[in-house]
């Protein structure tokens, strides 16, 4: 009975774990095999299974095209955010530097800022400046969302760095930018790593932004918005089903990477 | 011959802390110099000063004959020995020592030579090709050395680099370190808050006591020698008596010290009647026996404590007035000292006159 009453918040809390995996992998175990259906409605039954919705998607030149398209995209802004945050992270860490505070938390203000109000404000500012919208503008606005991430990442390594390293690189002749470069940047090596597939994910992923900011040229999720407005199909389960893998072995080959890193 | 290095009336202060006070330095070609002090004495900053990343606040450094005070560290012939080490975790033993070197401008096949020459000195061979997290930490220690010394720099500067090693290695490493610096004949400054590594391995040891030179000479002079309480103190172990002049005569003065009357040299002091002096009586400088010494110093004690060291044992006697003397023997002499009440004597020649104004540090 004893064992019971103060078994019973270890039990509860088992208990909700396995509700939460449950709740997080039974719609996308739906979304994945009605892509397997062979048939036009995304509904139970099954009855018959099929490979023809994925031969069809990879025939699909839109798709592809969006894919592309948000690949470009994610390679641009994933490429300027951490260029951009390594920048301020260094700021935040060099000596004599005032109001570090200011900068981190401006840095760190576009995670916080809901979607659709930087969206919103993105796109005032765009045409404030006679900016067009499309590739420019998403790729404006992916960087400014995923520069916080980078920031975050890079510090966390700079504040583990012993301090002597650049030191060292100093006193044997290197100056300040060899030393940033063969010193600085390979420490920092696998966080901005890890920070970029993050950005990568984070630019792939946003639809928002990208609906405010973009152009007649479809990236991945308007694409998908687009489908699904016209109707549920196992097609589209299946290219869900497609970025669903090739993000999450992306996210968790990162993941393995930086940790690996980590434990050097 | 013109020294490889000058500090020049240098000062650095920090707001009002005033980290090193007019420090005046010379330190000549091929020299095992320490710089030796409690934390805070301002030997690191004198040695980051030295390595340009320091600016001193006035005064001048000179490097091999040339104004070096305001030339950043990457434009200056030293190189440093951090106490971390501090070498590339992402570059491998080979890439660490070569980089300075690269960044001389050497072609790789001469890069390749001196690199392989360096490991080869500290037996590290085999070891080139592995990432320093792979080393231990005596051997993380020769690479760092090795990194420092590739360059060919005019002065080594070596900030406390043993003080993460254990007792033995540490000790091992003193060895190597001066046998290292006597085969390159390279000019060493070596900073450290360890009395025992500045004997074993200088050739003039700079004592700092807050941001100003307290004494420099050989070690010996250092320890037999002490121009100051402090050096006393800080360098071995020591009795400080502290005494009355009765009468001061040439190299002998009659001293009163605790009512027993000792004789010492008092060097060039000429102290006067009633004055108060400092008499260095270091612990081995005694010598204990049952029977009453017939000349030099003598005093009666009482044994209060001994403690077994090995090598020899340390003896707590106390004599007239409550007064402790600290002093050693040999094991097996132990034994033939008889009880408790013991005598203590000692030659006057073996200690040293320190005028008391020096005692207000």
């Amino acid at each position: 009975m004893r064992n019971m009453v103060s078994d019973a918040p270890r039990t509860t809390l088992t208990a909700f774990y396995w509700a939460f995996i449950l709740y997080l992998l039974l719609p996308l175990t739906l979304m994945m095999a009605m892509s397997f259906k062979d048939a036009n409605f995304v509904a139970f039954p099954i009855g018959d299974w099929t490979l023809d919705w994925y031969a069809k998607v990879m025939q699909d030149k839109q798709f592809l095209e969006a894919c592309l398209y948000s690949i470009m995209i994610a390679a641009a802004s994933t490429l300027a955010a951490t260029t951009l945050g390594t920048w301020i992270a260094m700021l935040i860490v060099a000596d004599g530097i005032r109001g570090r505070t200011i900068i981190f938390a401006l840095a760190c203000l576009p995670a916080v800022v809901p979607g659709m109000i930087s969206a919103i404000s993105l796109r005032i500012f765009i045409s404030t400046i006679d900016m067009p919208t499309g590739t420019a503008a998403i790729i404006l606005g992916h960087t400014v969302h995923a520069v916080p991430f980078v920031v975050v990442m890079a510090l966390t390594r700079l504040r583990s760095m012993p301090r002597n390293l650049v030191d060292a690189a100093r006193d044997l002749g290197a100056d300040g930018v060899v030393a940033f470069f063969r010193v600085t940047l390979p420490y920092l090596g696998p966080a901005l790593f890890g920070g970029m597939i993050f950005c990568v994910l984070l630019s792939i992923d946003d639809f928002v932004r990208t609906f405010f900011l973009g152009g007649y040229r479809p990236t991945l999720p308007m694409l998908i918005f687009a489908k699904v407005q016209g109707g549920m199909s196992p097609e589209i389960n299946a290219m869900a089903t497609i970025v669903l893998v090739v993000t999450a072995a992306v996210g968790l080959y990162a993941e393995f990477i930086t940790r690996r890193a980590r434990t050097r | 011959m013109e020294p490889v290095v000058q500090f020049d009336n240098v000062n650095k202060s920090y707001g009002k802390h005033v980290a090193v006070d007019n420090l005046n330095l010379s330190i000549e070609a091929g020299k095992f110099v320490t710089l030796l002090g409690p934390s805070g004495c301002g030997k690191s900053t004198s040695l980051r000063m030295l390595g340009g990343f320091e600016t001193p606040t006035s005064g001048r450094i000179m490097l091999s004959g040339k104004d070096v005070t305001r030339v950043p560290p990457n434009k200056r012939n030293v190189n440093i020995v951090f106490q971390d080490y501090a070498l590339f975790p992402h570059m491998s033993i080979a890439k660490n020592i070569a980089f300075g070197l690269e960044l001389k401008g050497f072609d790789n096949q001469r890069i390749h030579r001196r690199v392989s020459e360096l490991l080869e000195l500290v037996q590290l061979q085999d070891y080139a090709a592995r990432l320093p997290a792979e080393l231990s930490g005596g051997q993380r220690q020769r690479v760092a050395l090795m990194r420092a010394l590739a360059p060919d720099p005019d002065v080594l500067l070596l900030d406390e680099p043993l003080s993460a090693l254990d007792a033995k290695l540490r000790q091992q490493m003193q060895i190597e370190l001066k046998a290292i610096q006597e085969k390159t004949g390279k000019t060493f400054m070596f900073v450290t808050h360890d009395q025992e590594e500045a004997l074993t391995m200088s050739d003039t040891i700079v004592v700092m006591n807050k941001g100003r030179i307290e004494q420099m000479g050989d070690p010996n002079t250092l320890y037999g020698r002490p121009g100051s309480v402090f050096v006393a103190n800080f360098i071995g172990e020591t009795n400080l008596l502290r005494s009355t002049v009765i009468s001061s005569e040439g190299d002998v003065a009659a001293l009163n010290w605790n009512g027993i009357t000792i004789t010492a040299n008092p060097g060039g002091l000429a102290p006067r009647h009633g004055e108060h002096l400092y008499v260095v009586l270091r612990p081995e400088a005694i010598h204990c026996s049952a029977a009453e010494p017939v000349s030099g110093n003598r005093v009666k004690g009482k044994i209060r404590q001994r403690v077994f060291k090995g090598n020899h044992t340390s003896l707590m006697v106390e004599v007239g007035g409550g007064a402790m003397l600290n002093t050693l023997v040999h094991p097996s002499d132990v034994a033939q000292l008889g009880g408790e009440d013991i005598w203590l004597g000692w030659k006057p020649e073996t200690t040293t006159v320190i005028p008391d104004r020096h005692a207000h540090n």
